[in-house]
């Protein structure tokens, strides 16, 4: 036996597998932030990790892969965007609320012997880069965020997010610095040797790895890509990689900024 | 519930097993090919999982002579009540892939091995080197592989769907690879014909043992911002529950057709109800696919689920039940 007992129904020998309720909502616009309680997953968990998430009341085929925002103890926390009806299922969740998850899943972020970081995030894929945040400060880094999104709507999800040097843009200028995140990287003064975590739309992710070989930086990526099974059997998500075509959800989504072609 | 509505006692354990041939299955249940990775199961399993291998069989993802890199993305993508795929065969390639066999040859449960190509000499090529492989293994050195299916139904590739909805090209494949190998022959067949019991007549003519449907069914789905092809392929293989109806006909009507064949009846099974209308409408065994997807658990629980349908019908074995929804 493992870890038996600690959530109801979590008896099987799949450590991967958690039955979860919901300990609290918070909503912000069509975001909103889960928080479960999750110790198999927690205790174990490392950011950039995510769960694949059975959208509970049927009607959704398939799990939906979500980064891991945030672990504490026993509790884990999503930041799920409603996009189409499986996500918006999930963000009308409410306290007490069953949910099953599978996870941790995927690699995660290397974390050690940083002493600046500087996360990139984009839209939803800003998520990830909570639980990287909190980690990395724990650790004694120097952690700068910025953030792109494309409008005030998409935007409402910088208010989930508690990083003490974070810096916001939207194109449309509704909020913070009118522009994308390559406005903000270009205003900051960077030290030598900072590490760069990026996580968003391709078109960012690729931006964000030339400015940061441009900056003689070096860094890494969470992909993000359409799963089915998200562990590991499918191959529906796979990627180009200099290490040749790699999953996501089992390599990745954390790879080296320096071996994906976005 | 212990006893039947006219107080004769349930019985809570019927007989599982059957016979797919000469293949003796501990239970009606196998994977479909492409749908569950044995290693990355084991590898995320808290325990022995070759010991709780839950499969009674088990059917890899499809190899090639060649490794092949598959579509490109996105290869999938959730549609109502299932999901679009165009994977591509992605694999290794068959030299590559007979050297990880030593990784799970401590599997007991029997092997059916996939195998795809674009000509008759690549599937032949295929299942000559395993044959090759096999007869020169030392005992326990490789997993025990006890026959082939010959995947001539993929949608995703340029090849497959053609020979599959031709007769005379199913029968130059099987054919082949009936030359090359004395092991149990399935044919998996492609839904997107006219009439599969012509394709299941070739394929059985020219020296398949059984056959395996349906692969999945040629679809197309939309970017809806862009109106576009989703999928990096344009069009993908559907599966899942949607298509479990259409799954059934077929097997019905490949099971009417050919009623002493071992059949293999697959798409979009979920539950343990979905497996025994299989065996209802012909088929020896049942593939789960696309559940795999949907939890580890999966096939435990419609095995579970199948066990407890079975007996509360009052079925004394899975063999009993075979072809129920076809007597008139």
């Amino acid at each position: 036996m493992t870890e038996a007992g600690h959530t109801h129904g979590d008896h099987s020998q799949w450590a991967e597998t958690s039955h979860c309720r919901v300990a609290a909502v918070r909503h912000f616009g069509a975001f909103a932030v889960l928080e479960l309680i999750a110790p198999r997953v927690a205790r174990r968990a490392a950011p950039g990790q995510f769960v694949m998430v059975t959208v509970p009341g049927g009607g959704s085929f398939l799990r939906r892969p979500i980064s891991l925002f945030a672990a504490h103890a026993d509790r884990i926390s999503l930041l799920v965007e409603a996009r189409g009806g499986g996500t918006e299922r999930l963000t009308r969740l409410d306290v007490g609320d069953a949910v099953e998850v599978a996870g941790p899943l995927g690699s995660a972020f290397p974390t050690e012997d940083v002493s600046n970081a500087l996360l990139v995030g984009g839209g939803i894929g800003c998520a990830p880069l909570q639980y990287l945040a909190d980690e990395l400060s724990a650790a004694g880094a120097h952690v700068t965020a910025c953030f792109g999104f494309r409008d005030f709507r998409s935007a409402r999800a910088a208010g989930a997010f508690t990083i003490d040097r974070l810096w916001v843009a939207t194109e449309d200028g509704s909020v913070g610095r009118a522009g994308t995140v390559l406005h903000l990287l270009a205003a900051l003064d960077v030290s030598p040797g900072t590490t760069v975590y990026a996580c968003g739309p391709t078109p960012m992710v690729a931006a964000v790895q030339r400015w940061t070989f441009a900056e003689g930086l070096h860094g890494y990526v969470s992909l993000e890509a359409h799963m089915a099974c998200g562990t590991g059997s499918c191959h529906g998500c796979v990627v180009d990689t200099a290490r040749g075509k790699l999953r996501v959800c089992a390599e990745g989504p954390v790879f080296r900024l320096d071996e994906v072609t976005p | 519930m212990t006893e039947r509505a006219n107080g004769a006692p349930l019985d809570p354990s019927p007989d599982l097993s059957v016979s797919l041939g000469p293949i003796v299955l501990d239970h009606p249940l196998v994977d479909a090919s492409g749908t569950f990775d044995l290693l990355e199961y084991a590898r995320r399993y808290d325990g022995d999982y070759f010991a709780d291998f839950p499969y009674a069989a088990y059917v890899p993802k499809t190899v090639t002579v060649d490794a092949r890199t598959g579509n490109p993305a996105p290869r999938v993508t959730e549609t109502p009540s299932g999901m679009i795929n165009a994977i591509g065969l992605e694999n290794p390639g068959v030299r590559a892939w007979i050297a990880r066999l030593g990784e799970w040859a401590h599997l007991r449960q029997p092997v059916i091995v996939s195998v795809g190509g674009n000509e008759p000499e690549q599937y032949a090529a295929v299942v000559a080197a395993l044959d090759e492989y096999l007869d020169a293994a030392a005992p326990g050195a490789a997993p025990s592989i006890q026959g082939y299916e010959l995947n001539i139904s993929c949608p995703n590739v340029s090849s497959g769907l053609q020979i599959g909805a031709d007769r005379a090209a199913t029968a130059e494949v099987v054919g082949a690879c009936r030359e090359a190998t004395s092991r149990f022959l399935l044919a998996k067949l492609t839904p997107n014909v006219r009439d599969v019991t012509e394709i299941g007549a070739a394929a059985l003519d020219a020296g398949a043992d059984g056959l395996s449907l349906i692969n999945t069914l040629k679809a197309l789905v939309l970017d809806r911002d862009t109106l576009k092809p989703f999928l990096g392929n344009r069009t993908g293989g559907l599966c899942g529950p949607a298509v479990k109806p259409v799954a059934l006909r077929m097997v019905a009507e490949v099971a009417q057709a050919f009623p002493d064949t071992p059949i293999v009846g697959m798409g979009g099974v979920a539950t343990g109800l979905d497996a025994l209308e299989f065996i209802a409408c012909g088929a020896t065994a049942v593939g789960v696919g696309a559940a795999n997807f949907t939890a580890f658990e999966a096939p435990q629980r419609i095995l579970a689920e199948l066990r407890e349908e079975l007996a509360a019908r009052g079925f004394a074995s899975a063999a009993d039940a075979r072809g129920v929804a076809l007597s008139s």
